[in-house]
């Protein structure tokens, strides 16, 4: 299947165009775009995205790795110091909140990696530099009969340009 | 109405990919003229300045492994000398990078898009400046491994209980979630930067991109993740200085042992580093010609930080003499009156005068709009941060509870060369940086920019572009 990518210069026209386009059942496409943009990200996918899980885990895994590891450790060669006890609570409470935010930061990166698909190699075919400047394009995989339908899409949505990737 | 049949795939094809960029974007213009250009007669003779200094400081530090610690002039009462007072320095210049980006992020303030990056890239070189000094602080550096828990032959492990090892762990997650933020933001502009350079640039920048390609998937998760880091690097940069600041509270010192000391570390911290920020921006905007981007706008929010960070750590130098008299302990109270009027008395006046006097200056819209005059007073902020670690570490040690091991301190020639080497060794970082990276987030910005233009807000034919960013910025 052919891929059409149509040039913008305006989140809201994208949006619009993507909106259309999943409306009439072409599915896969893809925004690229210089800068974030809420109404864009909307159209595509109006799901929250899933980096907060990873969050989330990263987080809580800090938590209980913190005071697991400085519990066992005083326990393990027990000494007595200031007169507190060998599993001290508050002092560990620091070592735990660091290793907290230490994982939490650490898996939220992953999350971007995982779910923004990173590192990748190659670029896409229909990505052009283009779009790391001013202008956004929609990259949408559609039969070589829809075409002409397309194209006239993207164009009345204020598409500066149209073009096709051959597959 | 049939729409008109699409063009054949080749010239479509030439169309879509052209490699000669005829309309791009005037930011990513002006933001790679900073990085891309050829470095200026300034720049050079900076640089070499910066690297002779870091030689000098690195061979002295050699000396100093090969000789002991007793060239650092350490001798009873005074083990914690100039490498701790200038290690707490560069911690705390090491919190405006991540305030400016993760607080004022998460209060919406866009108008720090234009000193993040140059803010976070401030806060990592001097989070590895500060880790210098626990290495040349510590006789031993090939035993510096023992503060790391790790399973050895002794079964021993470290000490949690210890403030220091609270330390060991806060400074160094700091570090980590500095450099995974400073690098999130950088990724889309290293996208920006591969595609429009050549050569060894492209290898170097398409690497570090990660094949970025600012897919709306990727926005999302990017925009996410930014949050989200966010809301973990706000506690921690309030629980870093904290710790910094417990390493002296819960010892028994008379001037350390007190439950402000967290609060105050991390106000001063924020002082310090928002005058660091002012110090190193103002010539690199005056050099690079970024008048357009970091307008005086900036600079005067930033003032305004300065204003209220410096109340803070005056009411905390206030609080402090009140406290220790209030107390009614005798050691507190003489080391209080030592402090000012005792044999460091000079420091502790510049302390007072340069953080809690001087900045009051920008209650007065003039000067917090008058560059020169916030530049000066900037530069006077950075000696009296300097100035208050040296008091509170020096005064304190050198005047403990029994008289008979009262000492004194002066700093040894090789301490002020190895300080001079760290601020070299943060020096040319940065330039490195500013010649190697986008010192502008391009694509906050951009982001700024497209929105202002798609949603109308007309520009007046005679705006600047500096009014039209500052227009920006406040709409937001």
């Amino acid at each position: 299947m052919p891929t059409l990518v149509g040039v913008y210069d305006s989140p809201q026209h994208v949006a619009e165009t993507v909106t259309r386009l999943r409306g009439r059942g072409f599915a896969k496409l893809e925004v690229y775009s210089p800068a974030p943009f809420d109404e864009v990200e909307e159209a595509v996918d109006p799901k929250p995205s899933k980096v907060r899980y990873f969050t989330l885990i990263g987080g809580l895994l800090g938590v209980v790795t913190g005071y697991a590891l400085t519990i066992w450790m005083s326990l393990d060669w027990p000494i007595v110091i200031g007169g507190k006890p060998y599993a001290a609570i508050p002092a560990y409470t620091v070592i735990a909140f660091e290793l907290t935010i230490l994982f939490g930061g650490v898996f939220t990166l992953i999350g971007l990696l995982v779910i923004g698909r990173l590192p990748s190699v190659k670029l896409d075919p229909a990505y052009s530099a283009r779009f790391s400047g001013d202008e956004f394009g929609i990259a949408v995989e559609v039969p070589e009969r829809d075409v002409a339908e397309v194209d006239g899409l993207m164009r009345s949505h204020h598409a500066k340009e149209v073009g096709i990737v051959p597959a | 109405m049939t729409p008109p049949p699409p063009p054949p795939a080749e010239s479509v094809a030439a169309m879509i990919r052209p490699t000669p960029l005829l309309a791009d974007s005037q930011t990513n213009r002006d933001v790679m003229a900073v990085f891309m250009g050829r470095p200026g007669l300034g720049w050079l003779l900076l640089l070499g300045l910066c690297a002779a200094g870091l030689v000098t400081g690195a061979l002295t530090w050699i000396l100093q492994i090969y000789l002991g610690l007793g060239i650092a002039g350490y001798s009873h009462p005074i083990f914690w000398g100039v490498y701790i007072v200038t290690f707490v320095f560069w911690v705390g210049i090491a919190h405006a990078g991540t305030l400016i980006s993760a607080i004022l992020l998460l209060f919406r303030a866009k108008w720090r898009n234009a000193i993040n990056r140059s803010a976070e890239a401030m806060t990592i070189f001097a989070v590895f400046t500060a880790q210098l000094f626990l290495g040349i602080h510590v006789g031993r550096i090939w035993k510096a491994y023992f503060i790391l828990p790790y399973p050895n032959q002794r079964a021993l492990w470290v000490n949690f209980k210890s403030p220091l090892l609270w330390d060991t762990f806060a400074i160094s997650t700091y570090t980590l979630i500095s450099l995974i933020f400073l690098y999130v933001g950088l990724v889309p502009d290293l996208a920006i930067a591969r595609d429009r350079t050549t050569g060894w640039r492209k290898v170097l920048y398409g690497t570090l991109a990660l094949g970025w390609r600012g897919t709306s998937r990727q926005w999302k998760a990017h925009t996410r993740t930014v949050l989200h880091l966010s809301g973990l690097a706000t506690p921690l940069v309030l629980s870093v200085h904290s710790v910094v600041s417990w390493d002296f509270a819960v010892a028994i010192v008379p001037g350390w042992h007190a439950t402000i000391f967290a609060p105050y570390f991390v106000a001063g911290a924020i002082f310090s580093g928002f005058a660091m920020v002012l110090t190193v921006m103002i010539p690199v905007r005056r050099i690079f010609g970024l008048e357009h981007i970091i307008t005086d706008y900036h600079f005067e929010n930033m003032t305004r930080f300065l204003l209220l960070t410096s109340v803070i750590v005056g009411y905390a130098y206030g609080i402090e003499y009140f406290i220790a008299w209030y107390s009614g302990v005798e050691a507190e109270q003489t080391s209080f009156w030592l402090r000012a009027f005792g044999p460091y008395w000079i420091s502790a006046w510049i302390m007072i005068i340069f953080n809690g006097v001087v900045p009051h200056i920008f209650w007065f819209k003039r000067a917090r709009t008058h560059v020169p005059t916030i530049f000066v007073v900037a530069t006077l902020i950075n000696i009296g941060m300097w100035f208050e670690r040296y008091v509170i570490i020096i005064t304190g040690l050198s005047r403990e509870y029994n008289p008979a091991v009262w000492g004194h301190y002066t700093p040894s020639t090789a301490e002020l060369l190895i300080v001079i080497g760290s601020f070299s060794f943060f020096s040319t970082a940065f330039l490195l940086f500013l010649k190697l990276f986008p010192v502008i987030p391009i694509s906050e910005v951009k982001e700024l920019e497209i929105h202002a233009r798609s949603h109308g807000h007309g520009a007046a034919a005679d705006e600047s572009e500096g009014q039209r960013l500052r227009r920006m910025q406040e709409a937001h």
